[in-house]
């Protein structure tokens, strides 16, 4: 048995190199790549297999997480009301928000920093729409496009604070969290600003509502498919991008990555900036469904968000981790509210639930095969 | 030395990973009082082996036995307690706590009061040290030695377990000859005292003059056992490589060019002092192209410290003196910068400098020259794939596939990828800290013999080695370094180790080089 074992396993070493001795030219390269890479398939079909598995692992969770709630929903006349069109539509909707700064945080906590402000600058971010649009009377795009950058500028700053005098990026973000919800709540003397809409003063142009009201072929609604876009960014920009494998190499070991000539100072700032500006965006998203933006909101989303990330394998340490996985786990988290909301199952027993899901999925990341 | 009692008895050991057969029905025996060498190419199974007798390890095929009686460790501390101790390969120290902590780490001395006894720990561990000859203060965090001192480190952390089994994977890689050779004494005492020593080393000429017993592992299955002092290195090297080898140093031929690197009075006085550090204090050298120069000199002369400032990593602070490339007066600000310049730098340290262990080797391979393969900032995965497959094939890498792990490479591999990654930038100025610590025979004539070829299209080279025969027998011209400061410069062609050693010494050489020649003596 282990004969045959060894024959199969050692084969596709030894192919490889083989196919590797072939000599640089143009097309010899070719063959070499090709041909090095069947017997790696050959290899994936026997160990390859469960590590496939664990690879996908919080799309397994989040496939568990879901039919459990198919199982445990109310149904309606026999129907299945967690799988109600409406309420699917539902899910996706209340996740996008956690989703998008999920995404952010991915990029983040890759580099083995954290964002704690992520919330703050969200709330910043909504209370700046409204304002901007019915108290200034400006414009669509103006606004946004400001409310935006106010955000990439705070993000930028904390990553300034953090790469360049060295402090810890829980510090500076956690102290970016009380700066940001201060300039909130001065920014709208600490009241809720309501959002009316129309062409008049104090109402803001149409053009917003329908960020908010629309769907999107009558069946997406738009913030869900903002966040759809921005995941699906992130997720070819890190497949694809010299600048994600800067980022990875920093927050896998930055030293070494400093004596390579990454730019770690600068992957830092953009990565900070990155997430500043994702939380703006969410915010911007938040103000429009519930047509106000309040000094208030967004509180304790830092920790949503944290959680979407790690449920989805990428980890706290840093380097490794993927965005497609917190795209996974924001869904698993948004499910997992929903089906608790559907049963009416008490506020604080919810929460007891929620803890135990989270820490289940935390011990999945631990059990991935040793490497 | 025949009839010893078996201390420890290991048979048809086998062990894979994935797709590697690490070690294959291997049947290994060490004796009290024994020292038994390890010898074997870079991936051969060496550390693993050693790994499974120390319980690092736990699961294997085969039988391990201690004095006769069969035994099955379920972790490190296991083996311990049986007796085993392991100096790894891999430095395994704790760098944020103090030299005498990491000594003592996990078995600290208590007062009376239950209290970690600071004092004696501190006593006790400056003791230890200069049993095997540092002179080390052991309060300093050891993240900030060199890894000289680190291995140093690890040498008394094992000494001081009283251990019946002591393991040394590779511990002198990255020390000096005086440094060894203060070890062999040390290990000549323990070898006294009955302890059965199992001794991993690429370094050949160390095998013959502290070995009783020699053991040849390939591809992780045994090949022959030999006493080391009747064999020469050649028919030695043939058993581990299978095949026979070429001449291992590759003497440079090309004419040496134009003036490619002048370091003037380099003077470089940090803005906090660094204690334990040997900045630059006065060195002046040229680097032609073409050329291959040696920076030789003892643990703590500085040579690290001079490339780091070269290549824009050193310190905060006042620099005096110039640094001219290729004409020009320029001043290295970052690694970046130096790279862009022309300069690349293999690191001595490839764990914690050089690797990112948990990605892949292409990922490591190509993070140096990833904007050459593609455009405007997006990756031509095939690209990028051939440039490290042929840099691969070039330094004949030892591989599974390019997507596994660079850390499940064995440590001469692991060392390959960061060369490698160096001359995918296809650097004018080549800066080489122990390039080959760690790296096995066949391995270094490769490198070698790439140096060579660099050194022929006119690349400069500049490299530090603490290994003597390498220095004279790779470079044209040997600069030495002593306290920060150049104090000789020989050609090759007409000096000798020596020479050399004496002039690292310095003063200290008439002193010291009597006691370390008495000291060894030659084979008892
Ligand atoms: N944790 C691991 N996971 C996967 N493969 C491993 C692991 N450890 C070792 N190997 C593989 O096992 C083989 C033997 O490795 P080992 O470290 O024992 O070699 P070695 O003889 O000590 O080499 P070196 O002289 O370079 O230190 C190598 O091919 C290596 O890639
Ligand atoms: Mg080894």
């Amino acid at each position: 048995m282990t004969n045959a074992q060894d024959k199969s396993a050692t084969a596709p070493a030894d192919a490889d190199r083989q196919a590797e001795a072939v000599p640089p030219t143009a097309a010899g390269t070719t063959t070499a790549v090709s041909a090095a890479k069947a017997p790696t398939a050959v290899a994936e079909s026997s160990g390859g297999v469960v590590a496939t598995l664990f690879r996908f692992q919080s799309v397994f969770g989040l496939l568990a997480v879901f039919i459990a709630a198919i199982i445990f929903s109310p149904r309606r006349d026999g129907e299945i009301l967690f799988l109600s069109a409406d309420n699917l539509a539902n899910v996706v909707r209340a996740v996008s928000e956690i989703g998008i700064i999920a995404v952010g945080m991915t990029f983040v906590i890759l580099i083995g920093g954290i964002d704690l402000s992520v919330g703050a600058v969200l709330g910043l971010a909504a209370v700046g729409s409204a304002v901007l649009m019915v108290e200034n009377d400006w414009g669509f795009l103006p606004s946004i496009v400001v409310v935006l950058a106010i955000g990439l500028v705070f993000g930028a700053l904390q990553g300034m604070a953090t790469a360049m005098i060295g402090i810890q990026s829980f510090i500076v973000t956690l102290a970016g969290l009380q700066i940001a919800r201060g300039l909130a709540r001065i920014w709208s003397d600490g009241q809720g600003v309501a959002i009316a809409y129309g062409n008049g003063p104090n109402e803001a142009p149409d053009s917003f509502a329908i960020l908010g009201e629309r769907t999107f072929g009558g069946l997406v609604p738009i913030p869900v498919l903002i966040f759809a876009v921005v995941a699906i960014a992130a997720i070819v920009f890190l497949r694809v991008s010299a600048f994600s494998r800067h980022l990875y190499a920093v927050g896998g070991n930055e030293k070494a990555a400093r004596l390579s000539g990454v730019p770690v100072i600068r992957v830092k700032i953009a990565v900070f900036a990155i997430c500043g500006l994702l939380a703006s965006l969410a915010g911007i998203v938040h103000a429009v469904q519930l047509n106000q933006g309040s000094p208030n909101d967004g509180i304790g989303y830092e920790l949503d968000a944290i959680a979407a990330v790690v449920i989805g394998g990428t980890s706290l340490a840093g380097g490794r981790g993927s965005v497609a996985g917190t795209v996974a786990g924001a869904l698993l988290l948004g499910v997992l509210n929903n089906i608790l909301a559907l049963n009416n199952i008490d506020s604080n027993i919810q929460l007891l639930i929620k803890g135990l899901v989270i820490v289940a999925a935390a011990a999945l990341q631990r059990l991935r095969p040793a490497s | 030395m025949a009839e010893v009692a078996d201390l420890v008895r290991m048979s048809r050991i086998g062990k894979r990973y994935g797709g590697v057969q690490a070690c294959r029905e291997v049947d290994f025996t060490l004796g009290a009082g024994e020292v038994h060498a390890l010898l074997g190419e870079n991936g051969a199974g060496k550390s693993t082996l050693m790994k499974i007798l120390s319980g690092d390890v736990t699961e294997y095929d085969g039988q391990i036995e201690i004095n006769g009686r069969n035994v099955s460790f379920a972790g490190p501390t296991d083996a311990q307690a049986a007796g085993i101790a392991m100096i790894h390969q891999e430095l395994d120290l704790v760098p944020g706590l103090s030299v005498a902590d990491n000594i003592f780490l996990g078995r600290e001395l208590r007062t009376r009061w239950k209290t970690v006894d600071r004092r004696r720990m501190e006593r006790e561990a400056r003791t230890l040290l200069e049993r095997s000859g540092v002179d080390l203060d052991p309060r300093r965090p050891v993240g900030e030695l060199r890894v000289g001192e680190q291995q140093l480190v690890t040498i008394a952390k094992a000494i001081s377990l009283d251990a019946r089994v002591l393991i040394m994977d590779e511990p002198t890689s990255a020390l000096t000859t005086s440094e060894v050779e203060r070890l062999f004494v040390v290990i000549r005492e323990l070898r006294r005292g009955g302890v059965g020593i199992v001794y991993i080393s690429h370094r050949m000429e160390e095998i013959a003059q502290v070995a009783d017993r020699a053991t040849v592992l390939r591809n992780g299955q045994f090949v022959t056992s030999f006493d080391p002092r009747r064999l020469s290195t050649t028919e030695v090297v043939e058993a581990m490589v299978g095949r026979p080898v070429q001449t291992m140093f590759t003497t440079p031929d090309a004419a040496a060019g134009d003036e490619l690197l002048r370091v003037d009075n380099l003077v470089l006085k940090p803005r906090r002092p660094r204690p334990g550090r040997r900045d630059p204090d006065g060195i002046s050298l040229t680097v032609r192209s073409g050329e291959i120069v040696g920076l030789a000199g003892l643990l703590g002369a500085g040579r690290t410290e001079l490339l780091e400032t070269l290549y824009g990593v050193a310190p905060g602070g006042s620099r005096s003196g110039r640094i001219v490339l290729q004409g020009k007066e320029i001043q290295p600000r970052s690694p970046r910068h130096a790279l862009s310049q022309g300069i690349g730098f293999v690191p001595e340290d490839r764990r914690t400098s050089g690797l990112v262990l948990f990605h892949s080797i292409l990922a490591n391979t190509v993070v140096s020259s990833l904007p050459s393969y593609g455009r405007l900032g997006v990756i031509a995965r095939r690209m990028e794939r051939a440039a490290s497959v042929r840099m691969a094939d070039r330094l004949r890498l030892k591989f599974g596939r390019l997507q596994d792990d660079v850390g499940t490479l064995s440590g001469g591999n692991q060392q390959k990828v960061v060369f490698g990654r160096m001359l995918l930038t296809e650097p004018r100025l080549l800066l080489l800290d122990e390039p080959t610590r760690g790296v096995d025979i066949g391995a270094k004539s490769e490198i070698y013999r790439l140096l060579g070829e660099l050194a022929g299209q006119g690349i400069g080279v500049l490299l530090a080695s603490s290994e003597l025969p390498e220095l004279v027998g790779v470079c044209d011209r040997v600069v030495v370094l002593r306290d920060g400061r150049d104090v000789a410069s020989f050609s090759t062609a007409d000096s000798s180790e020596g020479d050399l050693l004496a002039a690292a010494m310095g003063d200290r050489a008439e002193f010291e080089g009597r006691a370390v020649f008495e000291e060894v003596g030659g084979p008892q």
